[in-house]
C-alpha cells in the first residue's frame, strides 16, 4: 500500500515537471489557452505572464514534491492543483470542446474532451491518495537523496522542455 | 526508512520512464510517417519565389523560365543515397523541359565537392538559408520539389530512391486541376496515389 501511495506521489511530481517544462517551451501556445478562460481585453499583455506563472508553479511544485516528500503541506498544494486541473478540464469541455488544452505544450495534442476530464479526475484522485497515505516522517530523506532527486527532476524538466521546443517546430499540417 | 528508500526507487524509475516516454513521443512525432507526410508543400500551391546566385555567380530564380524546375534540397549527405543520384542523372540527361537546381541550406563547400564526385558537378548549386528551407517546409533531406513555370508546386516529397524521383516527375507532368470534379476523376475514391503531396 505504501509503495502505491509513494508511487502516486512521485508520479504526480514527475507529471508536474513534464507539464511545466513543456509549457515553458511553448508559452505563446499556452497563453492562448489562458486567454480562453480569462477573455478580458485589458489583460491581453498579461496572458504570457500568467502562462509563465502557471508553468513555473508546476515546475516548482513538481520539484519540491519529488525532492521534499516529507513536507506534508506540499501534498495539499498538489491536491489543490489536481482539483484545479479537473475544474479547468470540465470548464474547457463545457465552453471550448475540441480545442487544444496545451496541458503538455507541444508534447501532446490532446483537447478538452471526456477522456481529458477522466484523466484530470484521476490526477486529483492520485493527489488525494498522496495526502493521506504515508506520514511525512516515514519519507524523510537525507541531503544526498534530496540532491539525487533534485537532479532527476532537473533532467526530466530539461528533457521535456527540449522535446517540446523541438516538437513545436514540426508542422502539424501543410500550409494550404 | 523503508518508505524513504521505496520513494527514492519509485521516483527514479518514474523519472527514467518519463524521459524514455518523451524520447519515444518526440521520435515518432518528428520522424514518423505522419510527420514526414506533412513536409513539403501541397500540389497546386504557389511555391516561394527567390532569386539567388549559384556557385559560379550566375543568378538563378524560381520559378524558372523552363516549363519545370526541380529543386533538390540536400547537402553532402547525398552520397548516402546513390539511387537518388542515379535518378537525378537520368532526369538531367533525358529531359530538356526541366531545370534541376541543388539548393543547400547554408554555405557548404563539402557538399559542392561531394556533388562533383557523384557526377552531379554540372548541376547549378544555390546556397539558400534555413529560413528558405522553412518556407518550403523542408526538414529532412534529400527532398525534392517540382515547380512549374507559373511557380505552382507540381509534386514534392522526401526521396530515397530513383523510382521515387521518376514517379514524382511523371506526376509533375499531370496538369493541375483546381476543380474538385476533375480531381476526383483523376483520383477515384478521393485518394491521391502515394507520392503526390
Amino acid at each position: 500500500m505504501d509503495v502505491l501511495v509513494l508511487g502516486a506521489k512521485a508520479a504526480l511530481a514527475v507529471m508536474l515537471l513534464v507539464a511545466g517544462g513543456a509549457k515553458l517551451a511553448d508559452l505563446t501556445g499556452f497563453a492562448a489557452v489562458v486567454r480562453l478562460f480569462i477573455p478580458l481585453r485589458g489583460l491581453a499583455p498579461a496572458y504570457k505572464y500568467l502562462a509563465t506563472t502557471v508553468a513555473v508553479a508546476e515546475v516548482i511544485l513538481g520539484g519540491a514534491s519529488l525532492s521534499f516528500p516529507a513536507v506534508e503541506w506540499i501534498n495539499l498544494v498538489v491536491l489543490a492543483a489536481g482539483c484545479a486541473f479537473a475544474a479547468v478540464s470540465v470548464l474547457g469541455f463545457a465552453r471550448h470542446r475540441g480545442k487544444s488544452c496545451r496541458c503538455f505544450g507541444a508534447l501532446s495534442r490532446r483537447t478538452f474532451d471526456v477522456p481529458g476530464i477522466v484523466r484530470s479526475a484521476l490526477i486529483a484522485a492520485f493527489a488525494g491518495v498522496a495526502t493521506v497515505g504515508v506520514s511525512g516522517s516515514a519519507v524523510r530523506l537525507g541531503a544526498a537523496a534530496q540532491i539525487l532527486l533534485l537532479a532527476a527532476a532537473v533532467l526530466v524538466l530539461a528533457v521535456s522542455f527540449t522535446a517540446a521546443k523541438a516538437l513545436a517546430t514540426v508542422p502539424q499540417a501543410r500550409s494550404r | 526508512m523503508i518508505s524513504a528508500v521505496a520513494f527514492i526507487a519509485v521516483a527514479i524509475v518514474l523519472c527514467a520512464a518519463a524521459v524514455m516516454a518523451i524520447f519515444g513521443i518526440t521520435n515518432v512525432a518528428m520522424s514518423g510517417p505522419k510527420a514526414i507526410e506533412n513536409d513539403g508543400l501541397h500540389r497546386g500551391l504557389a511555391a516561394p519565389a527567390w532569386s539567388l546566385p549559384d556557385s559560379s555567380g550566375r543568378i538563378l530564380a524560381s520559378p524558372s523560365a523552363k516549363p519545370f524546375q526541380l529543386m533538390v534540397f540536400t547537402d553532402h549527405s547525398l552520397k548516402s543515397f546513390p539511387s537518388v543520384v542515379d535518378g537525378l542523372k537520368i532526369l538531367a540527361s533525358q529531359t530538356t523541359d526541366l531545370e534541376i537546381i541543388v539548393l543547400l541550406a547554408q554555405d557548404n563547400a563539402a557538399a559542392v565537392g561531394v556533388l562533383r564526385l557523384l557526377g552531379l558537378g554540372d548541376l547549378p548549386v544555390v546556397t539558400g538559408t534555413p529560413a528558405l528551407y522553412g518556407r518550403y517546409n523542408v526538414r529532412v533531406t534529400p527532398f525534392v520539389i517540382f515547380v512549374d513555370s507559373a511557380g505552382r508546386v507540381r509534386a514534392s516529397s522526401l526521396v530515397n530512391h530513383e523510382w521515387q524521383i521518376m514517379k514524382l516527375w511523371r506526376l509533375a507532368n499531370i496538369p493541375l486541376s483546381p476543380d474538385p470534379v476533375s480531381r476526383a476523376r483523376r483520383f477515384p475514391g478521393g485518394r491521391q496515389p502515394a507520392g503526390v503531396v
